[in-house]
């Protein structure tokens, strides 16, 4: 990722930005130190002012830990999640990348600027509102407390961003190579699946991880329309709060363990992030 | 050869519609059956284990619009968003700058920054209230050594700012990975070019970096503003909408109404009052966005 | 009284007693006063489930004690052998000393359990959504108290009565009759019971006895206040005193300053509570029972007694950390576990905790009391403030959370004999001994003698602390049995009445908002939720729910 505007920089420039990087970082790394923290804390210990670095200050306990690896409900709860948040995103993107090429290159006679702020209008209402109707919808299609009952769900809310965020994506896609291939006789469809997606990979990975981060992360459907087969880790992560109150300990392990799924996702996405998004700013 | 053109094209009409109306059919079977429900709830008196008891006009609409709870939530919402959007759009996109300058690491600092993404609201909002909390919290203990004690769980202004950090630090990786992909969009034969009469990299930010990526950053920002209009789990996982309900923001109210209480009818009225405010906002905001873009 | 008069009454109150007007010890004692034999009294109302042949245990059943005959014959046959129920609970705590039997059950009777634990924020939606959709995919609930009034709506109520199976000696032994009856009536409606036993919430005050029999703290406080440093407070007054002496300075010795009470008032997350058990000295008395309305579904929650009560709570709030009105549970349970609070009004989870050497500094210091009294009542229906001597008010605020059966499940039978199971003498001791379960004693033989059969050692071997279970079930037991009880709301909407009061009596704590004002938009509120449900069904469930 060499860029020649480092390699043009000063000295002391560059210092600049190494601390303001190394400030953002901390900024971002301090929530997850303390994280760490509490989850080998005792309760007690969490609201200690003294209780900073453990065998020092204080005697740390797995027991949060095993409390939560233990549970069978922690397991199928992270395969749940899994389940759901891969397959909203694809089913989002199978819906929603064609519906998005459709609004880059036809016309319609609706304008496609007002289709697509219809699907962005879907993401405006909270979800508490329609909680209780998608309940019952779920109800009568027999889906309540399934995978595919939540996908359904997460799917309806989240084709917005795959539909906004692509249609931009292929209106930047050059048109040429898409006319010189209708010249030579290919089909549209072929244009579709063989040019213009290939061409719009970025657009694809990102679009990707925003849907599986939205879906990985949203509680309270998961909550409300499953109680068992289908708990997802965001809902676990819900019922830290009992009839106790919040055990904070349990909620800071859950937290270190709910990143690492989206996490890998990224990293293992980020080699497709080659060319990077301009959305129309700049062609070629 | 006119035949074959006319036959390309009426293939080209019905195959737009192959493409697009299965995602618009799915939209509007899945969203229509509750959207009715929701209206016709609104106009109704829902009461559990009854069902709707009867109709009541406008009745929920006139409670819920001049309900003081009401617009007190949907003043906290406005400050929240207000305050919240416009830091994370500044600083995510000054993050991506420093990242995509290529620095030695960069690439560590890219995992890094974006990480927050992908960690689970509710459980930041948890952690949150230790980390804030007058009793051995991070926070507290950090600032306490400069001398600092901010009342953060015990006043509203200090919930609803310790709400708004972690919100920060949440949400600006979004805007980072995303204004992230657009500089690196940028070729560096621009770059290189721009360089050339500026002793540093912040005049290019400016000449080049931003004006480029103004029209990425719009969508950026409209989804941003859209999802944190309907923020939930970090403010009420902090501090459930107290003292009082001086920090309950709005999908907050709506919640405990309508999950918490089967009160459907004022719930519903809510929602829509809700939508149709943010449409308004939408609106305007995307006719600003629509000049950017044409 | 000649011998005719008395033979007429007597025929009337068993008369009565058939119809169900009374209930039995109403008759026991009336008869008494008719010149009667009490033992023969109560041989003769005898209810239905009283059982003949009662062992103490039997080696095919080692997880029940005491057992009948016909249930040992009865789980011979493996009888739910290829039936599942399926039961709803409460993640953590009280779903986990659900989960704990589970085993044993399935063991003794072939049937499994099947285990749904979803968290508390959508409890209630759950079991509600799945009763009123029709689904009914559960047959078993775990609920609080106060979600009673809303399984009562429809015509066809959502649960069952359950004293048919109680009647049947093949299912396990239990008996209402132990219960405290300020905790029965939670698990009741009409006069039939409804839910099995499982947890008996109530609000005690807990304070650190060592520190308050302290010699030195007993002398400044006699100087300070001029009389003998109460251990415990008994009125209002001595516990302000109190609160107020040990504010300010390290009575504890750690280096940390003390506090004199604390609190866990944060909004949404039971704090209400607190005010409710506090207030209660302030409103009910001898002479007045209604505490949140009166017949007429008038709410009684602005009265002059509420609101002195109101202004006394904030000074009260005064005497811990700020962010106590921001505080939940474990946060609040945890001043006072660290050793710097000396008093704090909460629930048996306080004193369970205490014995954790690994979360707790004041396991063997602690005391337990009933919440203090008043010397002066207001009542509402008159208006009008009286003198007492001592005018103290037990209650059984909290969930109570226990488990009833679905009127549209499929196996009704089976279910009722797991939640029997549960309810066993020996199980509910094991759950209100161990106090990961969250369960507190709501039985008699829960406690120690002379009320009920347990012993020092059993506490003792689950890791209790001798004098700390002494003064815990004695203090505890004083707030069940207590002869003057502040009513549980019981109506449908509980909940929403209540979450009224808790923001904004929260607002008042944080400031934004004068007692007066808080207790008057409350009671408006109030009425809105009342007509909102219909406030002739209101009214006759709520006069339903006093008898």
């Amino acid at each position: 990722m060499i860029n020649v505007l480092w390699l043009r920089s000063s000295l002391r420039s560059r210092v600049v930005v190494y601390l303001l990087l190394i400030a953002a970082a901390t900024f971002t790394l301090l929530p997850f130190v303390w994280a760490i923290l509490n989850s080998v804390k005792t309760s007690a210990d969490t609201f200690d002012p003294g209780a900073i670095i453990p065998f020092v200050n204080f005697h740390p306990t797995l027991d949060s830990w095993i409390n939560v690896l233990d549970d069978p409900q922690t397991e199928n709860a992270f395969v749940s999640s899994v389940v759901v948040s891969l397959g909203t995103t694809l089913f989002s993107l199978i819906l929603g990348v064609p519906a998005a090429y459709a609004l880059a290159r036809f016309k319609f006679p609706i304008g496609t600027n007002d289709i697509a702020m219809w699907f962005l209008s879907q993401r405006v209402l909270p979800p508490a509102v329609v909680l209780v109707p998608f309940y019952l919808m779920l109800v009568y299609l027999r889906l309540i407390d399934t995978w595919t009952g939540l996908i359904f769900c997460y799917s309806t809310f989240n084709l917005a961003f795959a539909v906004v965020i692509m249609r931009d994506i292929f209106r930047d896609v050059s048109t040429e190579i898409e006319d010189a291939a209708k010249v030579e006789g290919a089909k549209p469809w072929q244009i579709f699946w063989k040019i213009s997606l290939p061409l719009s990979t970025d657009g694809l990975v990102v679009t990707s991880v925003l849907i599986f981060a939205f879906t990985w992360n949203e509680a309270l459907f998961a909550a409300a329309l499953t109680s068992q087969q289908a708990t997802t880790f965001s809902a676990l992560v819900l019922a830290s709060r009992s009839t106790r109150g919040v055990d904070f300990n349990v909620a800071s392990v859950n937290t270190l363990i709910g990143i690492i799924p989206p996490v890998i996702m990224y990293l293992f996405v980020q080699r497709y992030l080659a060319r990077g998004l301009s959305f129309g700013a700049v062609k070629g | 050869m006119a035949a074959v053109a006319v036959r390309r094209r009426e293939y080209g009409s019905v195959f737009k519609y192959v493409l697009l109306l299965p995602a618009v059919i799915w939209v509007i079977l899945f969203t229509f059956v509750p959207l009715i429900s929701v209206i016709r709830y609104s106009f109704a008196n829902y009461v559990l284990g009854q069902g709707i008891t009867g109709y009541v006009g406008f009745a929920n609409y006139a409670d819920v619009l001049t309900s003081a709870r009401f617009w007190h939530s949907i003043i906290v919402t406005a400050i929240y968003v207000a305050v919240t959007v416009p830091i994370e759009v500044i600083l995510g996109f000054l993050a991506a700058w420093l990242v995509n300058l290529g620095a030695p690491w960069s690439r560590g600092f890219r995992t890094v920054i974006g990480m927050p993404l992908f960690t689970l609201e509710v459980a930041i909002g948890y952690l949150g209230v230790t980390m804030f909390s007058s009793q051995g919290g991070m926070i507290d203990s950090l600032l306490g050594l400069v001398g600092i004690h901010i009342p953060w769980m015990s006043t509203p202004w200090g919930g609803i700012t310790a709400a708004i950090i972690l919100d920060i630090w949440r949400w600006t990786s979004f805007v980072f990975l995303i204004a992230l992909a657009a500089l690196s969009a940028i070729s560096s034969d621009l770059y290189d070019a721009a360089i050339l009469d500026a002793k540093s990299h912040w005049p290019v930010m400016w000449r080049l970096g931003v004006p480029l990526a103004w029209p990425v950053m719009t969508i950026a920002i409209l989804l941003r503003t859209i999802e944190c209009l309907k923020v939930f789990a970090i403010p009420f996982a902090l501090t459930t909408g107290g003292p009082g309900t001086s920090t309950e923001v709005f999908s907050a109210m709506d919640y405990l109404t309508t999950i918490q209480f089967f009160d459907f009818g004022k719930g519903s009225a809510m929602g829509i009052a809700f939508l149709v405010m943010v449409a308004v906002i939408i609106t305007i905001f995307f006719k600003q966005m629509r000049k950017a873009l044409d | 009284m000649t011998h005719r008069d008395g033979a007429d009454k007597f025929a009337e109150l068993a008369y009565a007693l058939m119809q169900g007007k009374i209930g039995r010890r109403e008759f026991i004692i009336k008869g008494t006063q008719l010149g009667l034999s009490a033992a023969v009294l109560a041989k003769i109302s005898r209810p239905a489930w009283a059982a003949d042949n009662l062992m103490d245990s039997a080696p095919e059943a080692p997880y029940e004690s005491p057992i009948t005959k016909e249930r040992v014959e009865f789980i011979k046959t493996k009888p739910y052998k290829g039936t599942t129920i399926n039961v709803m609970v409460l993640k953590a705590t009280v779903g986990d000393g659900l989960k704990y039997h589970v085993p044993h059950w399935e063991e003794e009777t072939g049937g499994k359990v099947n285990v749904a634990e979803v968290p508390i924020e959508t409890l209630h939606q759950q079991i509600f959504s799945d009763l009123a959709s029709g689904l009914g995919r559960y047959d078993a609930y775990m609920t609080g108290a106060w979600f009673y009034g809303d399984f009562f709506v429809p015509e066809k109520p959502y649960i069952i009565p359950i004293e048919d199976f109680l009647a049947d000696p093949k299912h396990p032994n239990w008996d209402p009759d132990a219960w405290l009856p300020a905790m029965r009536k939670l698990y009741e409606w009409g006069g039939k019971i409804y839910g099995v036993l499982f947890d008996g919430d109530a609000q005690a005050l807990y304070y650190r006895k060592d520190i308050f029999t302290n010699a030195d703290n007993q002398a400044k406080f006699k100087d300070k206040f001029g009389y003998d440093l109460p251990a415990p407070p008994m009125t209002t007054k001595e516990l302000h005193d109190c609160a107020n002496f040990f504010t300010g300075w390290d009575w504890n010795g750690d280096g940390n300053q003390g506090w004199g009470l604390a609190l866990h008032a944060k909004v949404n997350e039971q704090g209400f509570f607190h005010f409710l058990s506090l207030s209660a000295p302030y409103v009910i008395s001898p002479d007045n029972k209604y505490y949140f309305f009166d017949e007429d579904m008038k709410p009684l929650i602005n009265s002059e007694g509420h609101l002195r009560a109101l202004e006394d709570y904030v000074k009260l709030a005064k005497n811990g950390p700020a962010e106590e009105i921001s505080w939940t549970l474990g946060q609040g349970w945890n001043l006072f576990l660290a050793g710097d609070s000396a008093m704090e009004p909460t629930w048996g989870d306080l004193p369970t905790l205490a014995q954790d050497p690994k979360t707790s500094k004041v396991q063997g210091k602690m005391g337990a009391a009933g919440i203090p009294g008043t010397t002066e009542a207001f009542n509402p229906i008159t208006g009008e403030w009286k003198k007492y001597d001592l005018n103290q008010v037990g209650n059984t605020n909290g969930g109570s959370w226990h488990c009833v059966i679905s009127s549209l499940s499929k196996n009704q039978e089976a279910t009722y004999d797991f939640l029997a199971f549960m309810a066993n003498k020996k199980n509910a001791f094991f759950n209100a001994a161990n106090g990961w379960t969250g369960v507190q004693p709501g039985m008699k033989f829960e406690y120690l003698p002379p009320v009920g059969s347990a012993t020092l050692d059993e506490f003792k071997a689950q890791g209790w602390n001798e004098d700390d279970v002494k003064e815990y079930l004695t203090g505890y037991y004083s707030v069940l049995s207590a002869p003057l009880q502040q009513q549980y709301l019981r109506i449908p909407g509980a909940a929403e009445y209540w979450h009224e009061l808790d923001v904004n009596i929260s607002a008042v704590l944080g400031g934004q908002m004068e007692p007066k004002a808080a207790l008057d938009a409350t009671a408006a509120a109030w009425e809105k939720i009342t007509d909102r449900y219909g406030r002739d069904k209101q009214k006759a469930l709520y006069k339903a729910s006093f008898e």
